[in-house]
């Protein structure tokens, strides 16, 4: 029996070693990259990611924006030919359209779902709060091209998000603004002073008090933008921002510009001197020349065409381009010394506020001051952002916008769109008094196609050039242009059940480029 | 208690789960061990009466009542006498001899086994002549080198016998000038000459015919093949290295059934993909796990990797398994099934390659020398036309007017002969007590393409040695292997010498570009003196071999230790481990003047990376019989291991600073044009680090030698799978064979008959850092989120198998059938998907998949003749295997998964449901109802006709064999030997970049067919249904060809049938005594015919050895046609 006490106790003690050396107390060790950063790693370098996020609101600009937008709000037009049929002629491209969807998802609301997970809701509300201005402001872009989007449902299913209305997107993001509006309040009271985001902050150099402006600035564009379709939320909001502490942006030192840093290059740049593919808009070029305005060589540079040097020449949107080639020399903006490689990017001015005041005192808002007083200072105050004070300029009243001539094509020529002057005319109708708000506004808020492209289906101004080829195919009008973007085929073949829901139940239309977006009402602007 | 204040809160409840399941299993053992722990060996007690018992039943109730179990060959005792006994309470020996007594059977007692022999005649010999006899001494092993107990040695034409003992020493009286035999059932017989020195050393090779043949299973254990619930193969150390390769996996293809192995087509040194019984993992590894003496090793392939796209790139370095000395093989053990492999757990879900090395021998020292030597050519030429030139002057392609002296082989200027030396030599020498194996080998080894050299270098240590009375045994081995591959040949697109090679403009003279590859005056991409760059980046390709020299560099230690105690005649106890570190070094050098793509800017390109590897593992392992008497016996082990794999290392690249100055200081490190971004162009590589803990065990049941049962269990433990709820998961395998033959009462001509069948889980875990998602920082410094989606609720990949198969051996044992057929369904896989935009994250993991594999096996073996001095032996073995995606993951509906992205050229492989593994997508040419070709023109000269291509990737072809067949055979006369192998592929497709591309540039030898003949022949019509049959060849060879034209118009059949190897051989004669013991000669051919090939390549060749690329061909090196020279000599 000796033999069999023994084995028992070998048996067993083999045992017992095997399971202790199987203690499993290390695996969450083992399986941790140590090449990646650690949870708490991640939360100290947490501002770093937000130069990355800004940077994203004009990620794929040239698809995203600069082959839509920016033609469609008449600034812009490129002399490429990249096929027979695409945006610019109305037929709308998806490979392009689908960066100006899927980028804001993947860049700038994965990002801070990720920043939300880390806990900073709780643990830095401050960076919280400007996370969400960046969402809000992102994503805004996003609903403003497509309509319905997936935003409230967002990140909580891999394989099926589902829609939320325009109105629903538009109410979301006036209760993130109350969001990050108090928590940048709290925090100011409680750190005075205090900058945590420093420079990692390419926007505000992590300034709160600019991002409060930023904040009640927000809410008053996206109040402006809904005022046809919702306007009792639209005056509440717009109320609320005009009153709020803090103030908005008011003097071109509050302008929103998005410095570059880590190689990134001005957008306006890339496209137009690095790409080629970009110059001046019809309609910009006879506004601009028309008015004989002091930013037309700051904005714009001269054709280098030898057949009309130096002139201010654009190009008329949806022509047709044998030759890239053909239209190259046609007048461009002024990458030399204003839309240069490094030159910060606006998303939003102070001019543009004084605009908003301006019409919302011409609706009879509470806290919107005089219109009149609004549009001149609009106007000053761009005219010193560019640095081209012209005291005379809000005094002009006979200069009227030029008529357009393609002096290659005279298919392409047309009238002069509209005889709205500059200088401010108290005895206007309301809706005249909007056309000059809105055509100066206009004048000052570019480069940003986007926000003006919004302003022109919402009030129908400025009065723009409409595309010579319409390819739509019938689902896009020439004369009421184009109104939204169609969502990508992306999200047909791997989100098919929310957006085939979304367009049946929430568009209001079909899935094209003629369907009105919510805030796009068809009626009077008053 | 204190033993839990180690594992904290929730770690606890892992350990306290495998505290129970450890429990359970062992509670389970060793219920059955104490109910009979009264075993007291030979002083065991048997009571044994009856009459008219035949010596089986007798055997049979010994076997119950102690022990023991007992060996024989049926014939020998089928014509004892039946006996009367009536013993009680005596011993195994009293019993035996009254049974055996008259039986002219004799017994030998070693351990726990009785071999019954048949006696030798009686002795008529002249007792005094005896005495003029010297004695001769020696020991008898096995191949691993192990002692063989019980052999009979025997004088030829005498009387004199003796049987070895349990050091396998054996003493007779013999003269130098006679020949002893030395049998042992389970072992093939041998004979030998005593010669002068009287000390022999006879190692016996496993027989092929016995009934009771031994095979080396999991974990190392050996049983009885009848035991045996599934199918394995095994290959010999002899038949692996009777025609030497550079990777020995290679010398395994077309051998074992069920087995794919498919060599990458990247020179000498590079890997092979290994496949048994098809794959099945989607974004896992589908290749075995190898096994070194029952321990796991790693088959780590350079930092580099495989290609992952049609554009290659990065050359292969090499496999781990291709680092071994093949020399050092006793044996190799293929476990295909899970089943076979359960026991090793997550690792075998491919199944297991067993390796069993070479040991020291106790007896006389023994010193054998190998050398090996084979001349490689190219197996075969892209067919390319002679009459039409370049298009015009500076063109690429060859599309111009017709020409005369076209016919200069470019290709004889760029590829060499290779050759491959392999001089191996191992010594063995030892007493009972210890034992000392060295071996050193040397590969040298030079490809077809210039400049790729193989140089390795093995050395082995291993010792053997026991202690207390035998009762400890120590055994350790040391490996090294130094590895050296120079600039092993890129596949695809990019660097790769045969696209310029193979693109040259037809008639024009390559010769200068050979002589005069740079132009030592001119600077930056001037340098080369290549005139095209084109939009494949072709480029000189003798600037590729000699200015983008690329080298990897391996050290690979392996070091094996094992214990083993025998506790007691039924228990021991045993402690293995390993460590298998490999370093890899890796540098590529571009100079200036190498195309822009690879050299931003002009200045030279460095690209470096060291990278090491290391796997431990260890385990402890109770092995156990319990001595019950009935008609019952268990036996069976549990043991525990750990497994820990881990990766460290650097990767650097970037451009240079000061031209051609190759060194990490001189990379440039920020990015040109910018000034606030620096960037590090150094990388930490991904450590990967995983632990696999494992509890497992196994039980054999048998009753009365015809029925056994063999159960296992095995829980792991995966690193893996923390931050999930559960990194534990359990899988058993349950099988089951009968010996029909000893059942029931079967025809004579049946000499054996077994069926089996099991049924079996294998899980397999997932990649690390999968289940706890980690942000990384940029180069910038700013953080980067990582928005894969975190997988809390990973299961670990299962593959459940079923087997079914049967043993037979009919005349005389002389014709041996195996037949088996299986069934793997591989679920729970784990895939990356692509979620929708609005999830917010970039990446989802889901568990799903069903991929199943069922297929049939089989081998034949016949001994065709045995006549006189030549004998004729014959083997075939094929297999079918189907591979069948049941399923992607339709609850998310994703029903397809990329294994190989298209990255814009013709080819892209899936994972698609209802098709199989690896299929292959690309255009399709568009044709009407009819069949015919549908095109697109006028036919005018501005607008011909020109066919039409899909506008999406359709499915092309499938490159898996359906089928496959070899066959061999081996000759002997005298001292003469001959064998050679054919093998067969049959089914499947795959398709051909390569000729795509040369008929695009106009070089193929269709293209110039097709302008001699005035025309592409098609059956078509045009845009208006006019029949069209001829089209203008270039606007034809245009459309279709090139690397994103139609490319289902380049899928081929792969079946391909090849005298894989063959080898003649000779035995010198030696003077008895002489310095030499043996010296044999053999002429060895690889590869050396292609009975049957319709692709323009060798179709088993493979770009990568991953999961992706398989069945294409973008210009690929060529197989290779390998003849030499074998030499063996023993001293």
């Amino acid at each position: 029996m000796q033999i069999s006490y023994k084995s028992i106790t070998v048996i067993f003690l083999t045992l017992l070693i095997g399971s202790l050396s199987g203690c499993t107390k290390d695996f969450e060790k083992i399986d941790t990259n140590p090449t990646a950063l650690s949870n708490s790693q991640t939360i100290a370098i947490l501002s770093t990611a937000y130069g990355p996020l800004e940077q994203s609101i004009y990620s794929n600009y040239q698809t995203a924006q600069n082959l839509s937008a920016d033609a469609y709000a008449g600034y812009m037009m490129s002399p490429t030919p990249f096929k027979a049929e695409y945006n610019l002629n109305y037929f709308l491209v998806d490979g392009w359209d689908r960066n100006g969807f899927v980028d804001q998802y993947n860049l700038v609301m994965a990002p801070i779902s990720k920043i939300a997970a880390a806990g900073t809701q709780a643990k830095a509300p401050d960076l919280w709060a400007v996370a969400l201005l960046i969402q809000v402001e992102a994503m805004d872009r996003v609903t403003d091209r497509f309509g319905p989007i997936p935003y409230s449902k967002a990140g909580t299913s891999l394989t099926s998000v589902a829609y939320d209305s325009q109105q629903a997107v538009y109410n979301e993001f006036f209760s993130q603004i109350d969001t990050a509006v108090a928590d940048l309040q709290a925090y100011m009271a409680a750190n005075p002073g205090k900058a945590p985001l420093g420079t990692s902050d390419l926007i505000y150099g992590g300034s709160y008090t600019e991002w409060l402006k930023f904040a009640n600035s927000l809410r008053l564009r996206l109040a402006m933008r809904i005022v046809k379709a919702d306007p009792v939320t639209a005056q509440a909001q717009a109320e609320k921002a005009m009153n709020a502490t803090g103030g908005l942006l008011s003097a071109p030192s509050d302008d929103a510009l998005i410095a570059q840093s880590g190689g990134r290059n001005n957008d306006i740049w890339t496209v137009t001197q690095s790409y080629g593919d970009n110059r001046l808009g019809a309609a910009l070029a006879t506004y601009l020349t028309g008015y004989s305005d002091p930013r037309l060589p700051v904005y714009c540079a001269p054709a280098t065409d030898p057949a009309f040097p130096g002139q201010y020449i654009g190009i008329r949107i949806g022509i047709n381009i044998a030759a890239k080639s053909d239209y190259e020399g046609y007048a461009s903006l002024n990458t030399t010394s204003n839309f240069t490689q490094t030159a910060p990017q606006l998303i939003m001015t102070a001019a543009e506020m004084w605009f908003l005041k301006a019409e919302a005192a011409l609706r009879g808002w509470s806290g919107a001051g005089d219109a009149q007083t609004d549009y001149e200072t609009g106007i000053n105050v761009s005219l010193a952002q560019w640095g081209v004070p012209s005291p005379n300029y809000i005094n002009d009243a006979t200069h009227l916008p030029a008529a357009y001539t393609d002096p290659k094509n005279s298919t392409n020529n047309s009238p002069a769109l509209s005889t709205i002057t500059i200088q401010w005319d108290p005895a206007a109708t309301d809706e005249q008094k909007l056309e000059r708000i809105i055509t100066q506004k206009w004048l000052a808020i570019f480069p940003d196609g986007q926000e003006a492209w919004a302003d022109f289906r919402r009030t129908g101004y400025p009065r723009l050039f409409t595309v010579v080829n319409n390819e739509s195919n019938g689902t896009i009008s020439t004369q009421t242009q184009i109104r939204r973007l169609a969502y990508p085929v992306s999200e047909y073949t791997a989100n098919g059940t929310a957006v085939n829901n979304a367009v049946q139940t929430l568009l209001g239309g079909a899935d094209n480029g003629g369907t009105r977006l919510w805030w796009d009402v068809n009626k009077g602007n008053f | 208690m204190e033993l839990f204040t180690y594992c904290k809160n929730r770690q606890r409840r892992g350990f306290l789960q495998k505290m129970a399941l450890s429990m359970k299993l062992t509670t389970a053992f060793l219920l059955l061990a104490v109910m009979q722990i009264s075993a007291r060996g030979l002083s065991q007690k048997i009571s044994l009466s009856g009459k008219k018992l035949s010596l089986e039943e007798v055997f049979s109730v010994i076997e119950q009542q102690t022990p023991f179990s007992f060996v024989y060959k049926y014939n020998d005792i089928q014509r004892s006498q039946p006996v009367n006994l009536r013993l009680r309470n005596v011993s195994v020996q009293q019993a035996l001899d009254a049974c055996l007594k008259g039986q002219h059977l004799s017994y030998t007692i070693e351990k726990d086994i009785i071999a019954i022999k048949k006696e030798v005649g009686e002795d008529k010999e002249d007792s005094s002549s005896l005495s003029l006899l010297e004695a001769v001494s020696g020991v008898v092993t096995n191949e691993a080198g192990e002692p063989l107990a019980g052999v009979t040695v025997h004088v030829q034409g005498s009387t004199r016998s003796v049987a070895t003992d349990g050091k396998g020493a054996f003493s007779i009286q013999a003269d130098e000038k006679e020949i002893l035999e030395f049998s042992i059932v389970g072992y093939e017989s041998k004979r030998m000459p005593v010669g002068a020195d009287k000390k022999i050393v006879v190692t016996l090779a496993v027989s092929q015919k016995s009934i009771n043949e031994i095979v080396v299973t999991a974990l190392g254990i050996r049983r009885s093949e009848k035991s045996l619930t599934y199918a394995t193969q095994q290959v010999s150390g002899d038949e692996l290295n009777r025609v030497k390769t550079d990777n020995l996996m290679n010398s395994l293809n077309g051998k074992v059934a069920g087995l794919t192995i498919s060599p990458s087509a990247s020179g000498v040194g590079g890997s092979a993909k290994v496949i048994l019984r098809g794959s099945r993992s989607a974004n896992g590894n589908n290749q075995p796990l190898y096994v070194i003496d029952g321990v796991p090793i790693t088959n780590s392939a350079n930092a580099n990797g495989q290609p992952t796209s049609t554009y290659g790139g990065s050359p292969d370095g090499g496999d781990g398994i291709s680092n071994l000395n093949p020399e050092d093989i006793a044996s190799i053990s293929v476990l295909e099934g899970a089943s076979a492999a359960a026991l090793y757990g997550s690792q075998a879900q491919n199944g297991v390659i067993l390796i069993t090395t070479k040991k020291g021998r106790a007896g006389q020292a023994q010193i054998n020398f190998s050398s090996s030597f084979t001349a490689d050519n190219i197996a075969y030429k892209p067919s390319l036309q002679s009459s039409y030139g370049q298009t015009k002057s500076g063109a690429t392609d060859s599309w111009g007017p017709s020409i005369s002296g076209g016919n200069h082989d470019n290709l004889k200027d760029f590829f060499q002969t290779g050759t491959n030396w392999t001089n191996a030599i191992n010594l063995s020498t030892g007493s009972t007590n210890a034992q000392t194996y060295f071996s050193y080998a040397n590969t040298s080894a030079k490809g077809v393409e210039p400049g790729n050299k193989l140089e390795r270098n093995n050395f082995t240590v291993r010792e053997t040695a026991h202690f207390l009375n035998d009762k400890l045994t120590v055994d350790a081995n040391i490996n090294y292997v130094a590895q050296t591959i120079n600039n092993s040949p890129a596949l695809g697109i990019y660097n790769n010498p045969l696209t310029g090679l193979y693109l040259f403009p037809r008639g024009l003279d390559i010769t200068p570009y050979k002589n005069q590859y740079l132009f030592a005056d001119s600077t930056g991409f001037a340098r080369q003196n290549w005139p095209f760059n084109d939009a494949l980046y072709q480029q000189n390709p003798w600037w590729i071999v000699h200015m983008e020299p690329n080298t990897a560099t391996r050290n690979r230690i392996l070091f094996n230790g094992s214990v083993r105690y025998d506790v007691a005649s039924w228990l021991n106890i045993q402690v293995r481990g390993n460590v298998d570190r490999t370093a890899d070094n890796y540098e590529s050098d571009e100079y200036a003047g190498t195309n822009a793509l690879y050299n931003t800017n002009g200045h030279g390109h460095l690209m470096l990376s060291n990278q090491t590897t290391e796997q431990k593992y260890g385990d402890l392992i109770a092995n156990f019989h319990i001595p019950i008497h009935s008609d019952f016996k268990i036996d069976g082990l549990i043991g525990s291991s750990i497994t820990d794999n881990t990766t460290q290392g650097l990767t650097l690249q970037g451009d240079l600073s000061t031209p051609d100055f190759f060194t990490p200081g001189n990379i440039i490190a920020s990015l040109a044009g910018l000034t606030s971004i620096t960037t590090s162009n150094t990388t930490a590589i991904v450590p990967n680090h995983s632990q696999l803990q494992a509890v497992f065990g196994n039980a054999n049941v048998s009753y009365k030698d015809w029925a056994y049962l063999t159960l296992t269990g095995r829980n792991d433990w995966s690193s893996n799978l923390a931050f999930t709820p559960n990194f534990s998961y359990f899988y058993p395998s349950a099988g089951l064979s009968l010996i029909l033959n000893q059942m029931l009462k079967l025809p004579k001509f049946i000499d054996y008959a077994k069926i089996r069948g099991t049924y079996a889980q294998v899980g397999n875990t997932v990649p690390p850092y999968l289940t706890f998602i980690q942000n990384t920082q940029n180069a910038a410094g700013q953080l980067v989120f990582n928005t894969a989606n975190a997988f809390r609720t990973l299961k670990p990949e299962r593959t459940n198998s079923t087997e079914l198969g049967t043993d037979l051996r009919f005349l005389d044992n002389k014709l041996k059938v195996s037949f088996t057929y299986y069934k793997t369904n591989t679920k729970n896989q784990y895939f990356p998907i692509q979620p929708v935009t609005a999830s917010l994250y970039s990446t989802g993991y889901v568990n799903a998949g069903n991929i199943q594999n069922s297929g049939i096996e089989f081998t034949l073996g016949y001994d065709l003749i045995h006549r006189g001095a030549f004998t004729w032996t014959t083997s075939v073995n094929g297999a079918v295997n189907r591979n069948k995606v049941l399923d992607v993951d339709s609850k998310d509906s994703i029903n397809s998964f990329v294994l190989t992205s298209n990255y814009n050229n013709a080819y892209e492989s899936h994972l698609t449901k209802g098709g199989s593994y690896g299929d292959i997508y690309g255009y399709t040419i568009q044709r009407d109802a009819q069949g015919r070709i549908v095109l697109n023109g006028s036919g005018t000269a501005a607008d011909p006709y020109k066919p039409q291509q899909s506008s999406a990737f359709n499915y092309i072809g499938n490159p898996n064999p359906k089928f496959q067949l070899g066959w061999s055979n081996e000759f002997t006369y005298k001292k003469v030997s001959f064998s050679f192998l054919v093998d067969g592929k049959f089914g499947g497709q795959v398709l051909s970049l390569t000729q795509a591309i040369l008929d695009q540039y106009g070089v193929s030898k269709v293209t110039g067919d097709a302008r001699n003949q005035g025309g592409v022949k098609i059956n078509g019509v045009d845009n208006t249904g006019k029949a069209i049959t001829t089209v203008n060849p270039q606007v034809w060879y245009e459309a279709i060809g090139g690397r994103t034209g139609i490319s289902g118009e380049y899928i081929y059949s792969a079946t391909v049938v090849r005298l894989r190897e063959a080898a003649l051989g000779y035995t010198l004669p030696v003077p008895n005594g002489g310095f030499f013991k043996s010296v044999k000669l053999s002429l060895i051919g690889r590869n050396l015919i292609y009975f049957y090939k319709k692709a323009p390549f060798d179709p088993e060749l493979t770009m990568s050895t991953g999961n992706g690329l398989s069945g294409v061909d973008v210009f690929n090196q060529p197989a290779t046609r390998n003849i030499g020279l074998n030499l063996n000599v023993t001293f």
